[in-house]
């Protein structure tokens, strides 16, 4: 290895997930969160500016760079003249100055990397304007003289993530990718590593909300009086982690928990936080009713009712009709919420049912007696699924193409940030 | 962050994490320099292996770092190292000391380990310093530290002091620049009464300094620059001090370029400010477009529903 490992930094809403290629997990994953000294005094939110000129060292505060990120940025949320501040919205870049300092604290503080001897794999989301994608590759290459820099989309990490899966065969960049972090889940079909962004659909579901509805029922059933106010989000979260399925029948589950309420429900012990003070409380039908609001969302609020297997099927039927074979036979999961035990296999099942209904309903109507051979449907779901899209980069970029792909510091000093508008797609064997 | 830290976090905190729960690992990342770590669990799970490749590593080892690596970590060093690695320790983590304080600071050195690898010719510098006192005369050899591609420390011990240079090469025009700027700064800085005690800098553009002016292998081009730092006994005198400024010194290089991208970044701020303000007075002098009453060539008003 005479190059050194090239750095792959996924920074999402919520978390960020920053390591070196070729390893099989990030080096760090701590919240998108930077904690400034608050500019409270001045009205407007600009830099400071050096006060006289003269002895710049002696003059000079350093102000700049007087900040904290990640963990650090959350602890010192409650210190005097700090503000916690979140750069990104929903995926994408919200405040330039915080990012760059970001980036400039993830470099130097936690991976210790002479940015100069590196190259880079950042991501971004499906539908990025492109002038964040220039944005981005100014500070990289102007602040940070990287030596090259790749910016992938997320989905498309996704499905080279699933590469690591036995399932897998070919590996190719054509697949409909569920995403489900924290905040919101897509439904991304890809075609050859390109993102369709006129089929892309989100739904308002994902791990906070099964969180707060683990929440609510435990509170129902009265299980959470034991618990403190402020622990009660964490215990829940901590439940759906780690108790948590996706069940095959709701009704036969109920019966069976009914029936034999021993096996079926356990019992989680914490602690508060503050004293100490030991609590239980017993998990019950939460365990399969948590996840089953993806396929049944009506239980959760009347705000949005198509099930997720609906949603997925009704993404691949607007896509091209030359790729919905190959969207159908690779469905890949990807984010933390997707996590749960059979997931995969439920889904598959219910999006099977509609795709053969819709098949046989067409056989019918027609009249004909040809039948057709059936579309075949599959879900792939893996061991890296919760940081799938951190895995792909690091699997992409230890492959040889990687560096041949990226925008090298010499071909952004010819072109310019506009470089960076247009991307290769590399890795797949297709 | 004004000074970079020198332990690495990536050893400190998968160490931490395998203490409370071992499992087994297989993880690669570097450090400044060039430095690359190797983290495994070759055999069990609770013994770990950490490996270091050190681009110069031959000439640490003419100086001594064996011994000061031996005198730090006692029976972890392993006497045959990793292939494709210059080093490498054993860590079983059955057997650490008892109590937490013990095992933070334990973990701790650990996290040095590059420190103390490169720590070695500048304790090396300041042994030979100490025996040439007595003799009120002559200097110590120049030893040299290729640590990156082509740039290098070059240390000397004099009878009464240490002399340490770094030569350092700016890739990039605009860094050059911001370097010069920053490293005059560092002269004039010393000025202040408040850091009277501080090394005496030095900085030169391109020329080499006298101490190494005779060395065959120097770049003279434009872009590199020389840093020469005079320490005398009282930043070596006792062995706190003198570990201090090993620590800060051998992260020099790393402390002037992240400080150069601290200041572009600044810049970067201040000049986005600018244009959101100058957009705001473009904005303010957008004429109104007039909206007033229309009317039909017949006289009559035309309303807008």
């Amino acid at each position: 290895m005479s190059v050194l490992a090239p750095i792959i930094c996924d920074n999402g809403t919520g978390y960020s997930k920053v390591g070196f290629a070729g390893n099989s997990d990030p080096s760090f994953v701590f919240p998108t969160a930077i904690a400034t000294r608050g500019s409270a005094s001045q009205s407007s939110n600009a830099p400071a500016v050096p006060s006289k000129p003269g002895h710049l060292a002696s003059k000079r505060g350093v102000e700049d760079l007087d900040f904290f990120i990640g963990d650090e940025a959350l602890a010192n949320a409650k210190t005097p003249g700090y503000g916690v501040y979140y750069p990104i919205r929903q995926g994408m870049i919200d405040n330039w100055d915080h990012m760059e300092r970001y980036w400039e604290q993830t470099i130097f503080k936690y991976l210790r990397a002479e940015p100069e001897d590196h190259y880079f794999l950042l991501t971004e989301p499906p539908l990025n304007a492109p002038e964040n994608r220039e944005q981005t590759a100014e500070i990289f290459f102007e602040s940070f003289n990287i030596k090259g820099l790749y910016i992938a989309v997320q989905a498309v990490l996704a499905l080279a993530a699933s590469w690591s899966s036995n399932r897998v065969t070919d590996r190719t960049l054509t697949g409909t990718v569920i995403d489900s972090g924290d905040g919101v889940t897509h439904v991304i079909p890809c075609a050859e590593g390109y993102v369709i962004g006129s089929a892309i659909k989100h739904i308002p579901i994902a791990g906070r909300d099964i969180s707060q509805f683990v929440l609510n029922l435990m509170r129902e059933r009265g299980e959470m009086t034991a618990v403190p106010p402020e622990d009660q989000l964490r215990v829940a979260s901590k439940v759906k982690e780690s108790y948590s399925y996706v069940c095959q029948d709701i009704v036969k589950e109920f019966r069976k928990y009914d029936a034999d309420p021993y096996t079926y429900f356990q019992r989680y012990d914490g602690e508060h936080s503050v004293t100490g003070r030991k609590y239980s409380v017993d998990v019950g039908y939460e365990r399969f009713l948590a996840p089953e609001i993806f396929f049944n969302p009506e239980i959760l609020s009347s705000d949005f009712l198509t099930p997720l297997p609906e949603v997925v099927d009704e993404t691949i039927r607007q896509s091209p009709i030359d790729v919905r074979r190959g969207l159908y036979k690779n469905i890949v999961l990807s984010g933390g919420s997707t996590m749960f035990q059979h997931f995969g296999q439920r889904l598959k099942r219910d999006l099977k049912q509609i795709v053969d209904r819709r098949l046989d309903d067409l056989a019918t109507a027609s009249g004909s007696s040809q039948k057709s051979s059936g579309v075949e449907v599959e879900v792939i779901s893996h061991k890296r699924q919760r940081y799938a899209v951190w895995f792909g980069g690091s699997l992409l970029a230890s492959l040889p193409e990687f560096y041949t792909s990226c925008h090298t510091k010499a071909q952004y000093d010819e072109i310019g940030p506009s470089i960076c508008r247009r991307y290769q797609i590399f890795g797949s064997a297709t | 962050m004004i000074l970079l830290e020198p332990h690495n976090v990536i050893i400190q905190t998968t160490l931490s994490e395998k203490i409370t729960k071992p499992a087994s690992v297989d993880v690669q990342f570097v450090d400044y320099d060039g430095v690359r770590f190797h983290l495994s669990t070759p055999e069990r799970k609770s013994v770990l292996l950490l490996s270091m490749h050190i681009r110069c590593w031959d000439e640490l080892v003419q100086y001594g770092a064996i011994d000061v690596l031996r005198r730090e970590y006692g029976a972890l060093l392993q006497p045959q190292p990793e292939p494709e690695y210059s080093v490498s320790l054993e860590i079983d983590l059955e057997q650490l000391p008892a109590s937490p304080e013990d095992r933070d600071a334990f973990v701790m050195s650990i996290a040095l380990f590059k420190r103390n690898a490169l720590a070695a010719p500048f304790e090396h510098a300041f042994a030979s310093q100490k025996g040439l006192e007595s003799a009120a005369t002559g200097s110590g050899e120049l030893m040299q530290i290729h640590y990156r591609d082509e740039e290098a420390i070059y240390i000397q011990a004099s009878h009464d002091r240490v002399t340490v240079i770094f030569s350092t090469v700016f890739r990039d025009e605009t860094d050059r620049i911001y370097g010069k700027v920053f490293l005059q700064e560092f002269v004039d800085a010393r000025r202040q009464p408040s850091i009277q005690n501080a090394p005496q800098v030095l900085y030169s553009n391109r020329d080499p300094p006298l101490e190494i002016r005779h060395l065959p292998d120097l770049r003279n081009t434009e872009d590199t620059g020389y840093v020469t730092f005079v320490l005398f006994p009282r930043h070596f005198g006792n062995a706190t001090v003198a570990s201090g400024t090993i620590s800060h010194i051998q992260l020099f290089r790393d402390y002037l370029h992240y400080h150069i991208k601290c200041s572009k970044a600044y810049m970067h701020s201040r000049m986005r400010h600018r244009v959101a303000e100058f957009q705001k007075v473009l904005n303010r002098a957008k004429t109104e477009v007039a909206t007033g009453e229309k009317k039909t060539v017949s006289g009559r008003t035309l309303v807008t529903r």
